[in-house]
């Protein structure tokens, strides 16, 4: 789903002006001065007092996938336990010392009604958007193609302007992350998937939670313990890791061992180490676009595997290959050991072809429903059958491997077209459906623009991207330089996502320690690294707000100021992450901001920072 | 556009056209009416009705596979013997039921409701082609659809098209967790998830203040979505302390619950919440509570004794707490997990996931008895699991017709042969 356009330009009275007329009216709000905003339904603002404002923006596998459960498809998936939340943080109190917000108060006053006040609508006022500046259009693409930025990097964007900050993200070869370590010497009762399992007649968890995290006390451990195994191969690693998060580091004092397939990773370090990264990298970009990737090829590491070091190997891949072609890309997802496993291919032969991956390749990964048929989807899972896990004897291999028996022989008709099928020429067949480009390009464009981008747009940059052979480096330059891009109506258009939404907290902050407290709050707010909650990745938009994650976007914030030694100054921070442009009640409340703290929490709390 | 078409707008149309639908209901609900009354009553009118229906139904989850031979056991099958060499040991121990079936031994309160009347058990509860991965399982039973092409949850599909959440958003709640359960996830439902009363509330001395004063008159098209959200969260923290002045007051009773609700036990820590949110009457109608710790590939026979003892605690105290404020009548409990598990026995004394396994009912309104028939341990699918007998949307329909009286179509996309558990009269 997705909002609709900000501005429509509709011929006469639309329903959505009538009922935004009827809500305003009723709240009597209708022609309230409003600040930096302007009206949803006209394109004059209706209000100068933005002018006023400071625009100076300077302004298994797992269990080493044992041949029996790779054939009949019974991963013996596990889960990891919710994690509970940090105690809350009580600001100390400080002078006062800030200098007010410099802007004119408006009048927005609700009369309180029993308990607590209603909140007054808004309705058809908008913000003003300040996209034609260039300092703004350098903040929304730092916004939209990274995870905001730190002082350094908002600084070095402002000094270089929007189209070479745009180069810079898209040329600048992207820096992997520090290698996630394997435990050093794994055995059974050092494994942190035993632990819960241990515990389990004792402590059952009810603080656990009805989605499958809960099933914290009952997961099951691996039957097959890859100590052995892992152990074998163990020596130590060349590439000890430079600037490993915290608890990545502690989790394996000692060195770090090969990984093979069969080692047993802490998926919780793991997502650690991740976001630890996403604060860090100097090349967010590629973060982002990991991001992106593993929303889109989304696996699960519940099913995957909860200690299966596959699910870190794809997320390597998403990186490494992020900005490359399409074909590539879905040439070497086909058979990647997570999504194998969570997907069902490695279960899926050409005597049984399991129709679970064909089906998510046709409908999520490429195509979108509606552009092929049934008898599609079953002809691709014969296609595709062939692959399967490693077995034991093969603790090396990272990618599946295609048996020629498991596959199916005889042709089959795929979306059109008669013969035998491989994988590679399933994949070609995709590539040359007119349903494809499209599809894709409508994916980037919704994460990275708009929530309902024109089929004109979609067309024209589709045409481009199919061109270009499907490379997605020229697709995300075409979309960073494209006039709708900086349209007016794309200012805030979009909604944080939580890991956005934290992390970019954490890099204006400048704190480098928050990747724990990030973790936590990510389960808390629906965005569980690894953990998405369908095959078809997070949600967008609106569906990551409600009344319990406002609430814990707001206890994030106030976790993460807590866990700084020093605050830094917050007179600025409203220029410089939020553009100025500020509503009537976060103006009120920066303005009674005590200290550095408060407002530094009124601007992470602030509807301005969850939009993007 | 008609006030007939008017009430059919879901949330979502209005996400979709830049509204937000919630806003309107917040504000009825504090009795200050943020839209015109035509269009509220048109879009509430029904909705309000069910909110005031007094049926509650509580669903534990039982997370991760729990075994139902060892939960409801055969007494006179050889076969148990021979397929479980050690964990039919509990056949010996077991509450008998009848001639065929005794409960665990560790359920002596379900017993005693049992022997009351007030305990259904559903024999054989699956679906056609059973998913052996608790992933696939747990969303095949969140979304009521084997098929897995549902993305919405089932009772969060009850909630979306019979009440009014957005104005009441602990008509869907789920107890002692951190997040949205999948069986009570729909775009179209506002929901509430407190993981204890003294979680869900805003950390930091000032952040309740601070809220209200940053989210009033949000501009843009999320604007009230942010404002009504924020407002929600206050509203909820204002009615869960109400919650906590109505029914603490009764001091004979808090002893009684001090007495039955162990600390160490978290699902008697949900359910007592639960309970508090049910007799304070701030509009709870489907609550969700889970218990992990089931996925027992081994050393089965103690764990799932010691399992099913919290189970039972908690069980027998939340129904006991009801009773005491006279209002057990209008609460059912219904237990799910998303498999039972194997027929046989593994080496180490546990076992691998398997297919159907029964579920519990119980409460007042229920007509106690076994319903379905129960798998044979002579006539085990191919991968040695117990077959089903009942579709375990047979025992949805069930709860949404007899006991929450609403139209269970509309939940799971047709009808079932009804298994006649729950009082209609």
């Amino acid at each position: 789903m997705g909002a609709q356009g900000k501005k429509t330009a509709p011929a006469g009275p639309t329903r959505r002006k009538v009922l935004v007329t009827a809500l305003a009216t009723a709240a009597g709000v209708a022609g309230a001065r409003i600040l930096g905003l302007r009206n949803l339904d006209s394109t004059e603002s209706l209000t100068s007092a933005m002018d006023a404002a400071d625009m100076s923006m300077a302004t298994g596998m797992a269990e080493p996938a044992d041949e029996y459960d790779a054939m009949i498809g019974v991963p013996d998936d596990s889960y990891v336990g919710p994690q509970d939340l940090d105690p809350s943080y009580l600001p100390p109190s400080q002078p006062a010392t800030l200098p007010p917000v410099d802007v004119r108060p408006a009048v927005m006053l609700q009369p309180p009604i029993s308990g607590i006040a209603a909140p007054k609508l808004a309705g058809d006022v908008d913000w003003i958007s300040p996209l034609a500046k260039e300092s703004a259009k350098v903040t929304h693409l730092l916004r939209r193609a990274t995870f905001g930025a730190t002082d350094t990097e908002l600084d070095r964007a402002l000094s270089e302007g929007f189209a070479r900050t745009v180069e810079r993200l898209i040329e600048t070869p992207f820096v992997e992350p520090p290698v996630f370590p394997a435990p050093a010497a794994p055995r059974p009762s050092a494994s942190p998937s035993l632990s819960p399992r241990a515990s389990a007649s004792a402590r059952p968890s009810a603080s656990a939670t009805a989605r499958p995290s809960s099933l914290a006390a009952a997961t099951s451990a691996p039957t097959h313990m890859p100590a052995a195994s892992a152990m074998a191969t163990a020596r130590p690693s060349a590439t000890a890791a430079p600037s490993m998060g915290a608890a990545a580091a502690s989790a394996s004092p000692t060195v770090p061992a090969v990984m093979t397939n069969a080692t047993s990773i802490n998926i919780g370090n793991l997502q650690g180490w991740w976001l630890d990264w996403m604060t860090k990298s100097p090349t967010p970009f590629a973060e982002r676009m990991t991001l992106f990737w593993h929303g889109h090829f989304t696996s699960d590491y519940r099913k995957v595997g909860t200690n299966s070091p596959a699910i870190y190997w794809q997320n390597l891949t998403w990186r490494r290959m992020a900005l490359g072609d399409l074909r590539s890309m879905l040439l070497k997802v086909t058979p990647d050991l997570a999504m194998l496993r969570y997907l069902d291919l490695a279960a899926s032969t050409g005597r049984a072809p399991n129709e679970n991956y064909a089906r998510e390749l046709l409908e999520l990964f490429t195509m979108g429903v509606g552009s092929y048929t049934e008898d599609d989807v079953k002809a691709a899972a014969k296609a595709l059958a062939g692959w399967r896990l490693p077995m034991r004897t093969e603790p090396t291999a990272q990618t599946g491997i295609f048996d020629p028996r498991r596959a199916f022989a005889a042709p089959v008709t795929f979306l059109g077209k008669t013969g035998t099928f491989n994988t590679e020429s399933v994949v070609d067949t995709i590539l040359a459906n007119d349903a494809t480009a499209p599809f894709m390009v409508r994916q980037f464009l919704t994460s990275f623009v708009t929530p309902s981008p024109s089929d004109a747009y979609v067309a024209r940059l589709a045409d481009r991207f199919r061109r270009s052979r499907y490379d997605t480096k020229t697709l995300m330059r075409d979309i960073f330089t494209s006039p709708e891009f900086v349209a007016p109506e794309m200012f805030r258009a979009l909604i944080k996502s939580p890991t956005d939404f934290m992390v970019s907290a954490a890099k204006a902050l400048g704190a480098t320690n928050l990747s724990g407290t990030i973790r936590q709050y990510g389960s808390t707010l629906g965005q569980n690294m690894f953990d998405p909650p369908s095959v078809a990745g997070w949600g967008e938009g609106a569906s990551w707000i409600s009344s319990n994650t406002m609430l814990q976007r707001a206890n994030f914030v106030t976790a993460a100021l807590g866990t700084l030694r020093t605050t830094p100054s917050a007179a600025r921070a409203h220029e410089r992450h939020l553009d100025s442009v500020l509503a009537q009640g976060t103006v009120n409340e920066l303005n009674v901001a005590r200290d550095d703290k408060s407002r530094w929490f009124a601007v992470f709390a602030s509807p301005e920072f969850q939009l993007k | 556009m008609g006030a007939t078409d008017l009430s059919r707008l879901s949330r979502r149309d209005f996400l979709k056209n830049g509204f937000v639908f919630g806003a309107g209901a917040a504000g009825l609900a504090a009795g200050y009416a943020a839209v015109p009354d035509v269009f509220a009553r048109a879009v509430y009118g029904g909705k309000l009705d069910g909110v005031m229906n007094d049926r509650v139904l509580v669903m534990i989850q039982l997370a991760g596979g729990a075994d139902g031979l060892q939960t409801v056991i055969p007494l006179q099958d050889p076969k148990l013997r021979a397929l479980r060499p050690q964990l039919s040991q509990a056949a010996n121990t077991a509450l008998p039921l009848d001639a065929s079936f005794g409960l665990n031994r560790s359920m002596r309160g379900v017993k005693a409701l049992w022997d009351q009347g007030k305990v259904a058990i559903v024999h054989g509860v699956g679906y056609p082609q059973p998913n052996y991965s608790h992933f696939d399982s747990i969303r095949i039973w969140e979304t009521g659809d084997p098929l897995r092409r549902q993305q919405d949850g089932w009772l969060g599909k009850t909630i979306a098209a019979n009440y009014d959440s957005a104005g009441h958003p602990l008509v869907g709640c789920a107890c002692g967790s951190s997040e949205v359960p999948g069986a009570l996830r729909d775009l179209d439902a506002t929901l509430s998830v407190i993981n204890g009363q003294n979680t869900f509330k805003f950390n930091g001395a000032d952040a309740e203040r601070a809220m209200g004063v940053i989210y009033n008159g949000t501009p843009g098209i999320y604007g009230a979505l942010f404002d009504t959200s924020v407002f929600s969260a206050r509203d909820t923290m204002a009615r869960l302390r109400l919650a906590r002045e109505k029914y603490t007051p009764r001091a004979a009773y808090n002893d009684n619950v001090n007495l039955v609700y162990s600390s160490r036990n978290q699902l008697a820590a949900a359910l007592q919440l639960a309970a508090q949110l049910i007799i304070s009457g701030v509009g709870a109608k489907i609550l969700h509570v889970t218990l992990g710790g089931f996925d027992t590939h081994d050393q089965q026979l103690a764990r799932l004794d010691s399992l099913m003892g919290y189970v039972d605690g908690a069980i027998s105290a939340f129904h006991a707490d009801l009773a005491a404020y006279g209002m057990s009548d209008r609460v059912l409990i219904a237990t799910w997990s998303e498999f039972g598990r194997r027929a046989a026995e593994t080496a180490n004394g546990g076992t691998d996931h398997g297919a159907a396994a029964p579920m519990f009912l119980i409460g007042d309104t229920v007509k106690g008895g076994f319903y379905g028939e129960a798998p044979s341990l002579g006539a085990l699918d191919r991968g040695g699991s117990l077959k089903y007998s009942v579709d375990f949307r047979q025992v949805y329909q069930e709860i949404l017709e007899s006991h929450l009286r609403v139209d269970s179509q509309e939940v799971l996309g047709k009808a079932f042969e009804r298994i006649p558990a729950v009082r209609t009269a």
